[in-house]
Formats: structure tokens, C-alpha cells, sequence
């Protein structure tokens, strides 16, 4: 039975003789004066308008007429689906109408305009989401462990050995050939974690600038690593990220303005849950 | 909440919006047809002593999502989805949300563009009080209201507007018929949001929207997506698929997208999905709109706005079907052929040869003999299809197709849709945490994106960041793939994914360079292999998947295929360990049984090794035990775009 409850097709049926019995119960011949539609000049430029944004041309005369009937037929279905209620418990039309709600803060949000001052204190106030990353340019030689089993952390000792007492030494001779990239031009953190992996990118990020070091493990075997230049990361000043902040400051105004608003609301009615029991901590 | 879930699955299969679109514009970089005259342009034989000065070929592949809805898709909105575009870009980008369940969502690392792609329609705001038009401002309650908007009370001020409207006691001159209402759309609200999230270099925002044309549940939904910011994208509003101001037919969308090119000079490239759902209609030799043969016409606009496909998602994987490649042991992946979108119509056999990828490139062949243009002529992207505003498509961090199936112990259980008429039910369990569009563009914008897609320079993949490299030639010999920058010898030697073989000189076959390597966050790869689509002697298509490299020791056997990679998966404790396959791979391949009087098409596919699929790890987090028949392991995997090889005309 729960399953048939469950089923589309009853849901529909059940729809479907909820509607054929309201229809019963209004009396059409000896209802009032027939309701009136009219299609004002105004409307008729709206549909044209509408048409001519989303064809990118101008509606011909056959056309305006197509869409002036198809309004009408809308308009007649809309007025008599909200005499039979059947906008009522309506998921969509009810979060439709939500939604429209909440884009009303919209016309709110478009107006503000924050100060100077509101942006320099909101960036000091949230200097992490704006961190400017490390940048780090360096070079590696891989070894892979496939290629070197157990003996891989030997290998790795002495080619950085080699790499300490011969600084001119070609790289390319050394190591075993990587579709990483073997050298970096200067890259965010960010991107060399893409590439790398995180925690790759967090031991270049501390290693000493121009000396070869290592081994540092990611993902795809042992590298050995020569950071050649580092510019810290570091909080930007203001003009460098204004638009950013100026973003992140409306879209916290936007969340304060529909929490206020939405609170102003809530208090002018009264809510009363019945029958509804505080779940007990779970054991 | 299963009702619910039931009837929006339905409502899903009713409401999914459309999108189409491409420019036709001459692709800007290094594809198209490989000559001489052209590889030397772009490199110079002489080399300039840095590395990496001269260098405009793409060094790394861009990840994201082409097709992703927030609320403002009023059939995600059904399910519940709460999040906004501005929502969606952010939580793309890397930054913690909490999901519509409540949930706190982050992707393990950011993604590098997104494409918020929902339908739009009109929302009435009240913008002629913003505007301090004199009219409004001459009355004294509507310029109370104005100052306060202008002080930073709007929140104050938009409760006294509604409870003004509610109690009948608003100004005239803010009363608005609906024949002058000022309307604000949301399709302008989705543009600004993907504006203020454009970060060039950084992080791109698409503009885009979905074209859902969905007659009698036949899928043949496309995505448009805009090269250009909102100056243009403004002036227009999405096609829409209702009559009488929309179509529901292809051309009609092709016909919106020239209108936009030569209205505002900009760019836009439409991205068709789920052929699997479109009941034999999405690649057809017959058009199901005139029940004629694809004519020279449709050939050519579908080629010229349609440079890509999506060809794996939520609701299944697009890129053959085990019935079309019985030879393809690895054909049958997070398969959904059970009917068609709204599972009104059950799937028959002879529907799938114009639902699947590999069968429309190799139709694609037949035709272009015939039409002289190929309309079946895409390249490879894989994208989300998420309703819930969220781009999370890893095993271990899926969020779902719907807010109504966000992590919970029951989604392992519950049915995501079923139609009694047809018999046909869609478990939960079934939807696949597919996919991502990886993009070989040379820098992370707008327009290197949109071009590198116009040109198919992309790969497909189902969750994974793998990187995959795929280049066509007639020169590339075993000692390239011991070079260490597969990009610049491919570039230099031949054209990359997408790109089309030359001439073939007396007595070459093509080579193939193929490099690949995992996931930084993922697993081991098993194999790299290269599918083959022709037309034979006799003008009958053929395919062929070859093996060309691979993990570990393994030897091909007698039929030419490596054998099984094996699994280390511990499907109840949801874990694997890389100690099989490859890290990565790479090698040069050429084409043993070549034939230069014959049309083909080459694409790469690269397969991981088995790891939990999103099932496993719900099982594991919740103690919920799945439903019997659940795939619990997934062999993740990559789909280049392909090259083709067009024999000369005689």
C-alpha cells in the first residue's frame, strides 16, 4: 500500500478527479456576467518586446496574433486553475514564489554602495579570504618508485648528493623522465598543488630558496627540489582587491538584509508547531 | 521524502531546461589540419634558449563544469535546491558552502571555470523606485522609502514596501499593471553574478544557460555557452523551448545563435548530453523533425555550432553502449538505457546507434562522404548536470543529482524515479558522480576557454583530474615518448586532440604520442587506449579499441588485449591502494592496420584502476547496507577528442 501511495500515476488520478469534481460544482450557465480579458495596447507592445528579446527580430503580424491568443488562452487557464486552487500546495508555484521573495533583495542590494572605510575595515576584518598565495618558481629531478622499488630513498640520497657538489650539473641527466613539468616558471601555491598535490606544494612552500633539498614525497614517487625564487604570500592592500572585497561586502550585506527582513516578517505572525516533539539526544 | 523525490524525478524529466549555441568563428591557437607551413609558424626550428619563451601551446589542462543549475531552475528549485549562481561560482572556486540540506560542502581542491547553466524568466522587482525616477520621488512615502534604501536601511524599507502592498495602503505611483511592470530577469541576475565572479587567471565564470528541448520525454537538451562578458550577453535573452516564442527543434536554436553573433559580434558554442535519454533522436540519420535524412544543411550548421558533446554526466556515461561495442570490455560504464528522459517510452536496441558517441562519430564518417560536411564532427567534455548548485563530482564528496538526494543514509535505498506505465525505475544508486570538462587552453579565461573548446582541444573525464595529453601525426617515433615534454613535441610533430591528420605520405600510417598522468589526489592508472572508428571497403562503419600502453608488468595476450589490471578495492571499508597500474604513461603508437583510402577517427581513452565508487563510501560513512545489484567500484576514467584522418579527394 505504501508503495502505491507512493506511485505517480495515483497521485494524478487522484488529481484528475479532485478537478472533474470541482468543475461539477461551479455551475457555468448560472454564474454571473462572463469575466472580461482585455488585451491593452501596452500588453500587446510587451509581447511583441518579449518576443523580439528572445528572436532578436520583431514579431510579423500572424505571429503578434499567435501570441496574443496564446496570452489570452493563459490568461483564461491561470484565472481558472485559481478558482479551482490549484496553485495551492503546489511545490513549484510555492517555491517559485519563494524565490521571487528573496530576488526582491535584489533591487535592495543593487543600491548599496560601500564606503572606503566599510571596505578597508571588512578586508582587515577578513584578511584570510583574501591571502594573496606564496609564489614559487623551482626546479626537480623525480625518481619513481616503480623504477627503483625499496631502493628509491638510497637513489634519492645520492643524486642529491650529486646535486650538492655539482651545482652546473644538467638535470635532465638525472632522475627518471616525468610528464610533470621539471621545471616551474613562478606559480601560486594554488597551482602547484593542482599539478603536485597539496602536500607537495606545502613542503616547496617551506624549503630554503636556492639550494637543492629533499626528498619531498608526492603522490607520483620522490622529488628532489630547488626552489630558485619565492615571493611570500601576503594580505593585499585594498586598491589591489577592491572589486573582490566590494563583492564579498555585498554578498554579506545581502545575507544581513534577508535575515532582517525575514525576521521583520516572522514577527508579525504567530507561529504555533503542534505535535511536533524535540528529538532526544541520540544515545 | 521518497514521494517527494518520486514526483520530482518526474517533474525533472518534465521541466529540464534547454540550451544550445557555438560560434563558428576560425579557431584561435595551434589545431586545425597539421602542414608544414603551419607547425613551422608556430615553431620556429630555431629555439630560443629559455624553455618557455615562445611558448603559446597549453602547458596544463583546465578543470570544470559546463552545466551546472542552482535554484534559479525552477525544476532544481522543485527538488529543494536553495543555492544561487553566486553560491555555485563560490563553492567552485573552492570556498565552503553549507548545501541546501544543511550540510557543509567543499570539493577537495578548486575547480578552474563553471558554467551556471539554468533557465530564466522574468521577476518583478521594484527597480523604478531605485531609479529615483521623479514621479516616485514627488510622492512623499516612495521618497521615505528611497532615502532609506539610499542610507543602507533597505532591509527596513523592503518590509514596509511588502507589508505597504499587503494592507492595499502602497503609493499609486508604485502599482504597477502587468503590462507596465518593470521587470528585472533573472536571466540579468545570473549574468551579474557571473561577472562578479570572473577572475581571469584565476577563476573563469561563464555566462551560459540550458536549451531543454524535451518533446514527449525524447532528450535532446543543449547548453550554450557564452565567450563573451555581460555587455553582450545581455542584449538577448535565453531560447526557450515553448511555443509560440520558442522551438523545441535544433535548427530553431542554431537559428537564436546566428542571430546573437550578428546582433552583438559575440561568440556563443551550444553542448548537447544524454543521447542515452533521447530515445534514438539525438544523432540521427533521419531528423525526427521532418522524417527526412540529415541533409547538407543540418550537416553543416550542427558542425559549425556544435564543436563539442557531453558525454558523460549524472545520468550515465554517453560514450558507447555494450550492444554497439560487443568487442569493448569496458563499454559497459554507469550504463542508464532503460528508456527515455521521463521513462515514458522503454529503450529499444535499434535506438542506441544514434544515442552514443563512438556510433555517432562513426556515422558521422558515412555522412560526411555523403554531405561533404560531417555533422557528427565533436570533441569530448564531461560536466555535472548538478540540481543542486553544487559541482561536487567525487566518489568520496558527491552531493548528488538533486538537493532531495544530498548525502543521507536513505539515498543508497531510495528510488529516484519510476514510471508504472512503463515498468521503468531509476534507483538513486544508480547516478553516476560524473563528470568534469578538462580544457587545454593556455590561460584560465573566458576566451582561451571558449576557443580551446571551439577548437575540441578537451577531454571528457568522470570525476577524475587526471591529465591527459593526445597527439596525432605522421612522424612521431619511439624515442618521443622518452622525452620529458610530450607538449612540445606534439605540438611540433602533429596536432593535439581534436585536430585533424593531414595528408598521409606514401607509405606512413599515423602515429599517435599519448601520455597521461593521474590524479594528484587519485588512483593509479590501468591503461591508455586508443579507440578506432572507420568505414570499411564496403562503406560499413567498424571500431576498435587498441591498448597502447599500460601499468605494471602485463603482457598482452593473444587477442592483443592486456589482461585485467585487477582491484585492491576493500569495498567495506570504501578503500584501495595505488600498488597496481601506473602512475602514469606514456608512449607512441602507431596504426597497424592503416588504409589511406579510407575515412577515420582515432580517440584516446585512459581507464584508472578500480577504486570505491560513491556508493561504497555512503555505505561505509552511514552503516547502511546497499540494495542488492548496487555497483560499489568504479573504474574512473578519461575520453579525449578525437583526430581524424579524411583521405584526399579523387
Amino acid at each position: 500500500m505504501k508503495r502505491f501511495l507512493k506511485e505517480p500515476l495515483v497521485h494524478f488520478t487522484v488529481l484528475a478527479l479532485t478537478i472533474f469534481a470541482a468543475y461539477g460544482l461551479v455551475d457555468r450557465r448560472a454564474g454571473p456576467a462572463p469575466d472580461r480579458i482585455v488585451v491593452t495596447a501596452p500588453k500587446i507592445e510587451q509581447l511583441a518586446a518579449i518576443f523580439a528579446r528572445i528572436r532578436q527580430r520583431p514579431p510579423r503580424a500572424e505571429e503578434l496574433k499567435g501570441l496574443i491568443d496564446d496570452y489570452v488562452k493563459e490568461e483564461i487557464y491561470v484565472r481558472e486553475a485559481l478558482v479551482l486552487g490549484l496553485d495551492e500546495d503546489d511545490a513549484v508555484i510555492r517555491r517559485r514564489l519563494r524565490l521571487k521573495m528573496e530576488f526582491l533583495d535584489d533591487a535592495v542590494v543593487d543600491a548599496l554602495a560601500p564606503t572606503e572605510s566599510e571596505l578597508d575595515t571588512y578586508l582587515r576584518t577578513h584578511a584570510a579570504d583574501f591571502q594573496v598565495d606564496s609564489m614559487l618558481a623551482f626546479q626537480h629531478v623525480f625518481l619513481s618508485p616503480e623504477r627503483h622499488g625499496e631502493k628509491v630513498a638510497q637513489q634519492a640520497a645520492s643524486v642529491l648528493e650529486l646535486l650538492l657538489t655539482d651545482p652546473a650539473i644538467d638535470t635532465a641527466s638525472l632522475g627518471d623522465a616525468t610528464l610533470l613539468p621539471g621545471e616551474l616558471p613562478l606559480s601560486s601555491k594554488t597551482a602547484i598543488a593542482q599539478t603536485f598535490g597539496d602536500d607537495f606544494a606545502e613542503a616547496v612552500d617551506t624549503a630554503m630558496p636556492g639550494r637543492w633539498t629533499g626528498p619531498i614525497e608526492s603522490s607520483f614517487g620522490v622529488h628532489l627540489v630547488r626552489v630558485s625564487e619565492r615571493r611570500p604570500g601576503y594580505v593585499p592592500a585594498l586598491a589591489e582587491v577592491r572589486d573582490a572585497v566590494a563583492r564579498e561586502w555585498v554578498n554579506a550585506r545581502r545575507r544581513e538584509i534577508d535575515e532582517a527582513r525575514f525576521k521583520a516578517l516572522l514577527d508579525r505572525y504567530q507561529v504555533s508547531i503542534e505535535g511536533f516533539t524535540q528529538p532526544s539526544a541520540s544515545p | 521524502m521518497s514521494r517527494m523525490k518520486a514526483l520530482a524525478g518526474l517533474a525533472l524529466l518534465l521541466l529540464t531546461p534547454p540550451a544550445i549555441g557555438q560560434a563558428g568563428q576560425e579557431a584561435v591557437g595551434i589545431s586545425g589540419t597539421l602542414t608544414e607551413g603551419t607547425a613551422e609558424k608556430v615553431f620556429p626550428t630555431e629555439r630560443p634558449y629559455s624553455p618557455y619563451a615562445g611558448r603559446n601551446f597549453p602547458t596544463r589542462p583546465f578543470f570544470g563544469d559546463t552545466h551546472l543549475h542552482t535554484a534559479v531552475s525552477f525544476d532544481a528549485g522543485f527538488f529543494g535546491a536553495r543555492l544561487t549562481p553566486r553560491d555555485a561560482y563560490r563553492f567552485a572556486r573552492g570556498e565552503e558552502i553549507v548545501a541546501t540540506g544543511g550540510e557543509p560542502a567543499r570539493l577537495s581542491r578548486p575547480l578552474d571555470f563553471l558554467v551556471v547553466a539554468d533557465h530564466s524568466d522574468n521577476m518583478g522587482v521594484f527597480p523604478d523606485l531605485l531609479a529615483g525616477k521623479p514621479e516616485i520621488l514627488a510622492d512623499p512615502k516612495a521618497r521615505a522609502w528611497y532615502d532609506m534604501i539610499q542610507s543602507g536601511r533597505g532591509a527596513e524599507a523592503a518590509v514596509q514596501i511588502i507589508v505597504a502592498f499587503g494592507e492595499g495602503t502602497v503609493p499609486d505611483v508604485l502599482k504597477y499593471g502587468p503590462e507596465t511592470r518593470a521587470y528585472k530577469s533573472t536571466w540579468q541576475d545570473t549574468i551579474k553574478a557571473a561577472e562578479e565572479y570572473n577572475d581571469p587567471a584565476r577563476f573563469t565564470a561563464f555566462i551560459g544557460y540550458e536549451w531543454t528541448s524535451n518533446t514527449g520525454g525524447n532528450n535532446l537538451h543543449r547548453n550554450v555557452i557564452f565567450r563573451d562578458g555581460g555587455a553582450k550577453a545581455s542584449q538577448v535573452v535565453p531560447y526557450t523551448t515553448a511555443q509560440p516564442l520558442g522551438s523545441d527543434d535544433p535548427r530553431d536554436l542554431w537559428d537564436w545563435m546566428r542571430a546573437y553573433e550578428n546582433k552583438t559580434g559575440g561568440n556563443v558554442l551550444a553542448i548537447a548530453h544524454n543521447g542515452n535519454l533521447s530515445n534514438g533522436i539525438m544523432f540521427p540519420l533521419i531528423e525526427s523533425f521532418t522524417g527526412k535524412p540529415v541533409d547538407r544543411a543540418y550537416a553543416e550548421r550542427r558542425a559549425r555550432w556544435e564543436p563539442l558533446y557531453e558525454v558523460t554526466q549524472q545520468k550515465g556515461d554517453g560514450e558507447t553502449h555494450p550492444l554497439l561495442s560487443p568487442n569493448d570490455e569496458f563499454a559497459d560504464y554507469e550504463t542508464w538505457d532503460d528508456g527515455n528522459l521521463d521513462a515514458t517510452v522503454a529503450k529499444k536496441p535499434e535506438m542506441l546507434e544514434f544515442e552514443y558517441a563512438r556510433s555517432a562519430l562513426r556515422n558521422g564518417l558515412v555522412l560526411a562522404a555523403r554531405l561533404g560536411t560531417n555533422p557528427y564532427k565533436f570533441g569530448m567534455i564531461g560536466s555535472s548536470d548538478s540540481h543542486t548548485g553544487l559541482a561536487a563530482m567525487e566518489e568520496e564528496n558527491y552531493f548528488g543529482k538533486t538537493s532531495a538526494m544530498e548525502p543521507s543514509p536513505e539515498r543508497l535505498t531510495e528510488p529516484f524515479f519510476a514510471n508504472e506505465k512503463t515498468g521503468i525505475t531509476v534507483m538513486d544508486w544508480q547516478a553516476s558522480a560524473s563528470g568534469y570538462a578538462a580544457v587545454w587552453a593556455t590561460e584560465n579565461t573566458r576566451e582561451a576557454l571558449w576557443d580551446a573548446m571551439q577548437r575540441k582541444e578537451t577531454y571528457a573525464t568522470t570525476g577524475s583530474r587526471m591529465m591527459v595529453r593526445f597527439f596525432g601525426g605522421f612522424d612521431f617515433d619511439a624515442a618521443d615518448a622518452d622525452n620529458r615534454n610530450p607538449g612540445a613535441t606534439g605540438y611540433s610533430k602533429g596536432v593535439p586532440m581534436g585536430g585533424d591528420l593531414g595528408p598521409a605520405p606514401a607509405g606512413k600510417a599515423p602515429t599517435f604520442l599519448v601520455a597521461a598522468l593521474k590524479d594528484p589526489l587519485g588512483a593509479n592508472l590501468d591503461r591508455y587506449q586508443i579507440v578506432k572508428g572507420w568505414v570499411d571497403g564496403r562503406g560499413r562503419t567498424q571500431e576498435k579499441a587498441y591498448d597502447v600502453a599500460w601499468g605494471g608488468n602485463r603482457a598482452p595476450g593473444p587477442d592483443g588485449k592486456v589482461p585485467s589490471v585487477g582491484s585492491t578495492v576493500d569495498v567495506e571499508n570504501a578503500t584501495w591502494t595505488n600498488t597496481i597500474g601506473a602512475p602514469e604513461l606514456i608512449a607512441v603508437w602507431q596504426d597497424p592496420d592503416f588504409d589511406p583510402e579510407l575515412r577515420a577517427f582515432y580517440y584516446g581513452r585512459v581507464i584508472e584502476i578500480p577504486t570505491p565508487r560513491w556508493t561504497a563510501y555512503d555505505a561505509k560513512r552511514y552503516g547502511v547496507e546497499p540494495l542488492e545489484g548496487t555497483q560499489m567500484t568504479i573504474t574512473e576514467r578519461a575520453y579525449t577528442s578525437p583526430i581524424w584522418y579524411t583521405p584526399p579527394a579523387r
